[in-house]
């Protein structure tokens, strides 16, 4: 695989979409979640020939971009934004109205996914970061603690300590929980 | 807490670990076996389990916004002493085109005047465009905005014609991806010759523009030099009669 072009690209073209959903919740902001995204490729590219397929290559993919968050953070010394707009534009949600969704309930998910961007923004990074690689990728306990080089326990920690402000910030926000119900 | 089998229950409600594996499924058997049977009788357990399953149907719904992508590293083969890498040419070539255009319209618009306050020459855009006989006006910020257009739609059109299934890399074989990128780079090859011939064609009609524009500037400027020499000329000769005759008087 090593320098050969073509293949790489078939490569980004399939993971550029996950890198930047990735850099976009660790980080917050829409723009830097792109350079962020393209820096990762780049990087990828250039060190290709030192990697020796010991990990997978998404969890190489991974850790190159939070890497690049880290450096991200600390150089903007702040905490992600979320950059969600105001309102919501009823009609443009329309379009995205699914048979078995109706405008009301893409609405109130449109706000739920808001309140959601708004919680995790105020997590710890740690443990975002845990959550966001468990809930939107999928990565198992172990892959997790890998890429963070931290211990196994330490991950469920941080994901049971998250989920559980994640649990009060949303109900302090009036999100109802299906829970009960 | 009635009813609790001391020592092995509150070692579970105590093991959140427990709880979080439990919660993503990724427990041993006999492990999930005990935890559900404690579950069974311990109600705190089962409802924080529920919740935490809430929460995490609640933040599934976050999804980041869409963002125009499509990455591509590209190999620059003419000159080896550049930058190895560029994201998107088009892009470069865009940028260029739109430098080029908005030069020659600064150089369209020079106005060269003789007048009162000296000679003054100005360009840019900051000054009212006076129409030159024979000279025809073109809206160039129109052009540069069509050219953005019509680039974004190739780069678009291309970018369709060349994605390929979800399916991941190591599916597609190699001689499939080679005939597909190939087809690609000829295709963008020749957009860009394209492109470039009328962008040359473009830049020559305009040079032919400004050639008129400069050539009439500075006509204008040797007549209204002509005359003020003239004017000065007289004032100096009106200066030295007088001059004359003031000096004729005294004696």
């Amino acid at each position: 695989m090593g320098g050969d072009l073509d293949s790489f690209n078939q490569l980004v073209l399939r993971w550029e979409r996950p890198i930047y959903a990735l850099a976009y919740r660790v980080i917050g902001r829409e723009e830097d979640a792109r350079d962020v995204a393209q820096e990762t490729f780049l990087r990828a590219f250039r060190a290709l020939k030192g990697f020796k397929g010991q990990a997978k290559f998404s969890s190489w993919l991974y850790r190159i971009t939070l890497n690049l968050c880290r450096d991200w953070i600390r150089r903007e010394r702040r905490t992600p934004v979320v950059q969600a707009p105001e309102g919501v534009d009823v009609i443009e949600l329309a379009g995205e109205e699914t048979p078995s969704e109706t405008v009301e309930e893409l609405v109130s998910r449109h706000e739920l996914g808001r309140a959601v961007a708004k919680a995790m923004s105020q997590l710890p990074e740690e443990q975002r970061t845990a959550i966001i690689l468990k809930e939107y990728h999928g990565l198992t306990f172990q892959e997790i603690a890998d890429l963070l080089d931290c211990p196994l326990s330490t991950v469920k920690t941080r994901l049971y300590q998250g989920l559980t402000v994640l649990r009060k910030q949303l109900r302090e926000a009036g999100v109802e929980s299906t829970f009960g119900k | 807490m009635t009813g609790r089998t001391p020592a092995g229950r509150i070692d579970m409600c105590d093991s959140k670990e427990l709880l979080v594996s439990f919660l993503y499924d990724e427990i041993d058997p006999v492990a999930k076996r005990d935890f559900q049977k404690h579950l069974s009788t311990c109600v705190e357990c089962r409802d924080e389990l529920a919740e935490l399953g809430a929460t995490r149907a609640q933040i599934a719904t976050w999804t980041p916004p869409d963002a125009d992508l499509g990455f591509r590293i590209i190999r620059e083969a003419e000159s080896p002493k550049r930058r190895w890498f560029q994201w998107s040419p088009a892009w470069g070539f865009a940028a260029a085109a739109v430098v080029l255009l908005s030069i020659s319209a600064a150089i369209a618009n020079l106005h060269v005047s003789y007048g009162s306050e000296g000679l003054t020459v100005r360009t840019g855009w900051n000054h009212a465009t006076e129409t030159q006989p024979g000279v025809t006006a073109v809206d160039w910020k129109a052009k540069a905005q069509e050219l953005d257009r019509r680039v974004l739609d190739l780069e678009r059109a291309q970018s369709q014609q060349s994605v390929v299934p979800t399916a991941s890399a190591s599916d597609l074989s190699e001689q499939r991806v080679r005939e597909i990128v190939g087809q690609s780079e000829t295709r963008q090859q020749r957009l860009v010759s394209a492109r470039l011939a009328e962008m040359m064609r473009e830049y020559d009609a305009q040079r032919r523009l400004d050639l008129v524009a400069i050539g009439q500037g500075m006509t204008r400027l040797q007549n209204s030099s002509g005359a003020d020499l003239k004017q000065t000329k007289d004032l100096l000769q009106r200066y030295l009669v007088r001059t004359a005759l003031e000096e004729k008087e005294e004696k």
